[in-house]
């Protein structure tokens, strides 16, 4: 019941820690969970990582990956609802505020104005995600042909992901 | 302001939960919602996607309680969350039992770097999509240059790097002359 508790509550603050993308609490989830508290091997956090990013939905699915190692589906029950309700509800409430304020000058000045620190922040992410996945010929490869495939607006771009990560797949082999 | 109907939006998100693989996924939300549907502009979406950047906790969720709020009042946030964390939560649940059973082999690890490499060709045409449709004057250029450099290349962290660029934008966009009505390029607008 204790570390059931404390399974929750450590998501919970790990959750106020995702800022710009979920990368950046990879470490701290790790050096918790594997280190501090001993609920999986760090051979498994690994492996649950690459596990959520090979399943549909978030990244931070992988609280409910570690919840569920360490007490099964309460385990994964509490991990997934301490890392996903709070935060969703600040954003629910911000959002439903910027909704009535949106309407006055300065908040339309400040609506174009994050514009292009948005974009910014999108291709900053583009660059992340390359460093870390472009390593040689064939990688590159990959992502031109599904840039290709994607522009052409003929190919959902969850086929042309499949497609390229399987000839990736047997490529590599 | 409902936009859509809550169970239109509940398919649609589901949809694009399940259909997000490899990372990068907001790229999915802007081609269901944006692209393919036109229930927002995409200008929207630039908010919407730098409000879930800006606040704390997992973006993808963030951006679907955004994005549901804004098509269907507090119901399409709500569901707009539960449509698309449930379902990938079920599956993860139902793979890691395979996994601790020991049935997975180094060939998931083949597999995952495919996948990754595809999804940056995915966002790269996205991010391009979304700067054609939004980025018109000079001086929100040189702001989302900056930003890139400082949160790519440079890895500052982006909390701070979102402080300071959203401060310098708006002295930029407050002190400057206001903005011509935008003309959006075809099939950019709703």
């Amino acid at each position: 019941m204790a570390d059931l508790a404390l399974l929750t509550w450590t998501f919970l603050w790990l959750s106020l820690l995702c800022v710009g993308g979920g990368l950046g609490v990879i470490p701290e989830m790790e050096r918790q969970a594997v280190t501090v508290h001993g609920w999986l091997s760090a051979r498994e956090f690994v492996d649950g990582y690459t596990l959520t990013q090979l399943t549909p939905g978030p990244n931070m699915l992988i609280a409910v990956f570690v919840g569920y190692r360490a007490h099964g589906l309460l385990g994964a029950l509490l991990a997934g609802l301490a890392m996903f309700l709070p935060t969703s509800i600040l954003a629910m409430v911000v959002s439903h505020h910027w909704q009535q304020w949106r309407t006055r000058r300065w908040a339309a000045t400040a609506e174009r104005a994050l514009i292009p620190v948005g974009i910014g922040l999108m291709a900053g992410g583009v660059y992340t995600l390359a460093r870390t996945a472009i390593h040689d010929g064939v990688t590159l490869a990959l992502a031109g042909l599904t840039a290709l495939a994607v522009a052409t607006d003929r190919v959902p771009p969850v086929l042309a992901v499949l497609a390229a990560g399987t000839l990736g797949w047997l490529l590599s082999r | 302001m409902k936009r859509v109907s809550l169970l239109r939006l509940i398919a649609v998100f589901a949809w694009t939960g399940l259909s997000s693989l490899g990372g990068g996924r907001s790229a999915y939300f802007h081609d269901a919602l944006v692209r393919r549907r036109g229930w927002l502009r995409n200008d929207e979406f630039v908010q919407d996607f730098t409000l879930s950047q800006v606040l704390p906790g997992p973006n993808f969720s963030n951006l679907a309680v955004a994005l549901g709020y804004r098509l269907a009042g507090l119901a399409g946030g709500g569901w707009g969350l539960l449509a698309i964390v449930l379902p990938g939560a079920l599956i993860l649940v139902g793979v890691a039992t395979l996994y601790l059973h020991g049935a997975f082999g180094p060939s998931t690890t083949l597999l995952m770097r495919g996948l990754s490499a595809a999804v940056v060709g995915l966002v790269l045409v996205t991010t391009l999509r979304i700067m054609r449709g939004s980025l018109r004057a000079g001086r929100g250029v040189v702001v989302a240059a900056l930003t890139f450099l400082a949160v790519g290349p440079l890895r500052l962290p982006t909390v701070g790097v979102v402080l300071v660029m959203a401060a310098v934008s708006l002295a930029l966009h407050w002190a400057g002359p206001p903005a011509l009505p935008a003309k959006a390029p075809p099939g950019e607008t709703c």
